[in-house]
């Protein structure tokens, strides 16, 4: 790379840190909320920087009390958990197999833009349907009807990406392993799925995202603590007469955590490249 | 018995006929090359003996077994690919056991076949890496360690040095010459190259359009070549070719009077008032003086150029292209002209319309 002049490289790093300054100040932002006493949060002029640390909050909302708003919340973490960690395996379960197929058989691929275009229709226009067929199968208010009805969404999306990655991966590769005496299994063992390994890691980030963060299916079949999910959990902390901000951005901020842990575990899977040297270049 | 047999072998996409019928038995321990440019349909006869794609009709036999149906993995073949195809996730050590590994070999038995297939491709120091650690030779010393160490009968190679540099495929290709020597396995290799072909092969099929031109040991093909397009195919400049019309002396060229006398062997092969090219390679051309016997060419000298060990003078001869190859140290100079002779043994005839060679 050429060398650059010093107020070049002061234009680059002003740049940068801009755009830093422009994701994180959110953030920061929920994170000060959530520590700052609550006179701070409804005082005019609006107290940027709180005057005593307050971390009670959390202690509320991680409490395990009955019928407090701590055991809600906690009940809530926990389907979401469990609704996301449900939908993102079945999806994965499902992607891989039909990425492959769809990747090694250009023929079937317009079955995959079929599944794709159900992805411009408006959620809303699901939610009757999906509402009776899943009173009708008694998966209302289940963590398993919503993780359910969010693998319709996860599945096309995965398959898409995975089918990428997959394209990526030569097929001269795979037939040299048919011809080593590799089964189709085998093959798709040791040699595909490892080399698949970073984009897997990448659709189930993505997937466990998309399922953590979804609002409106989760508001609308799911009523108490036996399915409400975080997102719906937070919105009942803001929908009440009196709103404790404060409160608001602990569970923000509690939120964010699981998924951000989740990445940070599977950074060295993310971490892509693998695939060189394998053909030529 | 061959050890392969291509027999009437066809495919066709649709209406396309890429394959028109090949017919090639192949002794043990032949090295034959698929020779032609691209799209004329050698890496598709790759593939069908290979197993990567169906014929539409005709039978291919390997040590008097019908192959067709078999699947790769089962009819005794191994495969070099253009593009290498390692397992980028597995070692040079696994890649090249790989083949023993989902055969169910002992472990001792197949480390001492990937031992001995490193120590013969030079790269037991390497065993331990893996493929995007290495550079494009030894990858390609790994392609083919894992083809060697299955010891099947018959091997394919697809274009294997094209992805090397022009010195690194020298190098390569004698290194081949010298494991099928050593070795004496029975080879097909695809290529484009016309020099990869001759130093290789002990025999060449020259093909184009789906159907083989010519098959031949090297010497054949380049002494001669049962086409024009053969002629024009092997050999580095290619073969001069000049139209003309067969009188009683011999041939008259287009553009003059010039009149190039057929040997005895050529006298009878095409009748007076015929069409047809007569060909000559630059490297059978050489300087004469007018008295001469053998047939001579006058030529009008317009490019000279030294490439060092053999110096290519370009010039026409009746307004038509001749190239000559000649020594370095030849003086010549642009504008001069002078006459070139060639043994009559170098004269090669084709007709103008069929263009398949007379006599």
């Amino acid at each position: 790379m050429e060398r650059k002049s010093f107020p070049f490289s002061f234009f680059i790093h002003a740049c940068a840190l801009l755009l830093a300054i422009i994701i994180l100040a959110p953030v920061a932002w929920l994170f000060i909320m959530s520590i700052s006493p609550a006179a701070d949060l409804t005082a005019k002029p609006l107290v940027w920087w709180p005057q005593t640390v307050d971390f009670s909050r959390y202690g509320i909302l991680l409490s395990s009390v009955e019928n407090s708003a701590g055991a809600a919340f906690v009940a809530s973490l926990v389907n979401s958990i469990l609704v996301a960690g449900m939908a993102t395996i079945a999806a994965l379960a499902l992607a891989i197999p039909a990425a492959w197929a769809v990747s090694r058989t250009p023929s079937v691929g317009w079955s995959l833009y079929m599944v794709i275009a159900t992805y411009m229709l408006p959620p809303v226009a699901l939610a009757v349907p999906l509402y009776f067929g899943l009173a009708h199968l008694g998966l209302l208010n289940s963590v398993f009807g919503l993780a359910l009805v969010y693998l319709t969404i996860l599945a096309p999306f995965t398959t898409w990406l995975m089918k990428s990655g997959f394209d990526a991966i030569p097929r001269e590769i795979e037939a040299a392993a048919m011809m080593d005496g590799a089964g189709l299994f085998a093959t798709l063992r040791i040699i595909t799925l490892p080399l698949a390994a970073p984009v897997m890691a990448t659709s189930a980030l993505f997937a466990f995202l998309l399922a953590w963060d979804e609002f409106f299916y989760a508001l609308l079949f799911t009523s108490d603590l036996r399915a409400k999910t975080l997102t719906v959990a937070i919105a009942d902390l803001a929908g009440g007469r009196v709103s404790d901000y404060g409160l608001i951005a602990t569970a923000g901020v509690l939120a964010a955590l699981p998924p951000v842990v989740i990445g940070l575990v599977m950074q060295r899977a993310l971490i892509s490249g693998l695939t060189s040297g394998g053909v030529k270049g | 018995m061959s050890a392969l047999e291509i027999e009437n072998i066809r495919k066709t996409y649709g209406a396309l006929e890429t394959l028109k019928g090949i017919d090639i038995s192949l002794e043990s321990g032949e090295f034959l090359v698929l020779l032609g440019s691209s799209g004329c349909g050698k890496s598709t006869l790759l593939n069908i003996i290979a197993g990567l794609a169906d014929a539409s009709g005709g039978d291919i036999r390997i040590g008097g077994r019908s192959i067709l149906g078999v699947h790769p993995k089962d009819r005794d073949i191994a495969m070099v690919f253009q593009s290498y195809a390692l397992y980028p996730n597995l070692t040079v050590h696994r890649n090249i056991g790989f083949g023993l590994e989902m055969r169910k070999v002992p472990a001792a038995e197949r480390e001492k076949a990937v031992q001995e297939t490193a120590k013969l491709l030079q790269i037991e120091n390497l065993l331990d890496r893996k493929p995007g650690q290495l550079s494009g030779g030894q990858r390609q010393r790994v392609a083919i360690g894992r083809a060697l160490v299955r010891k099947p009968q018959v091997f394919l190679f697809d274009e294997p040095l094209s992805n090397l540099d022009a010195k690194l495929r020298m190098e390569t290709r004698t290194e081949l010459k010298r494991l099928h020597q050593m070795l004496g396995t029975t080879i097909v290799y695809v290529t484009h190259d016309q020099i990869e072909a001759m130093t290789l092969a002990t025999r060449i099929a020259v093909m184009r359009n789906g159907r083989i031109e010519q098959l031949g040991t090297p010497e054949e093909v380049y002494d001669h070549p049962a086409t024009l397009y053969v002629a024009g195919f092997v050999g580095s400049p290619p073969m001069n070719v000049l139209d003309g019309v067969v009188t009683g002396e011999g041939v008259q060229l287009d553009g003059s009077g010039t009149i190039v006398a057929l040997p005895a062997r050529l006298k009878n092969a095409a009748a007076v008032g015929r069409r047809v090219k007569l060909g000559v390679r630059p490297e059978a051309l050489q300087l004469t003086g007018d008295t001469a016997e053998s047939p001579v060419l006058d030529v009008e000298i317009e490019v000279v150029e030294l490439t060092g060990p053999e110096m290519v003078v370009t010039g026409r001869v009746s307004g038509q292209r001749v190239t000559a190859c000649l020594p370095p140290r030849t003086r010549l100079t642009v504008g001069m002209r002078h006459a070139f002779g060639f043994d009559e043994d170098a004269l090669h005839l084709f007709d103008a319309q069929t263009e398949l060679a007379l006599g």
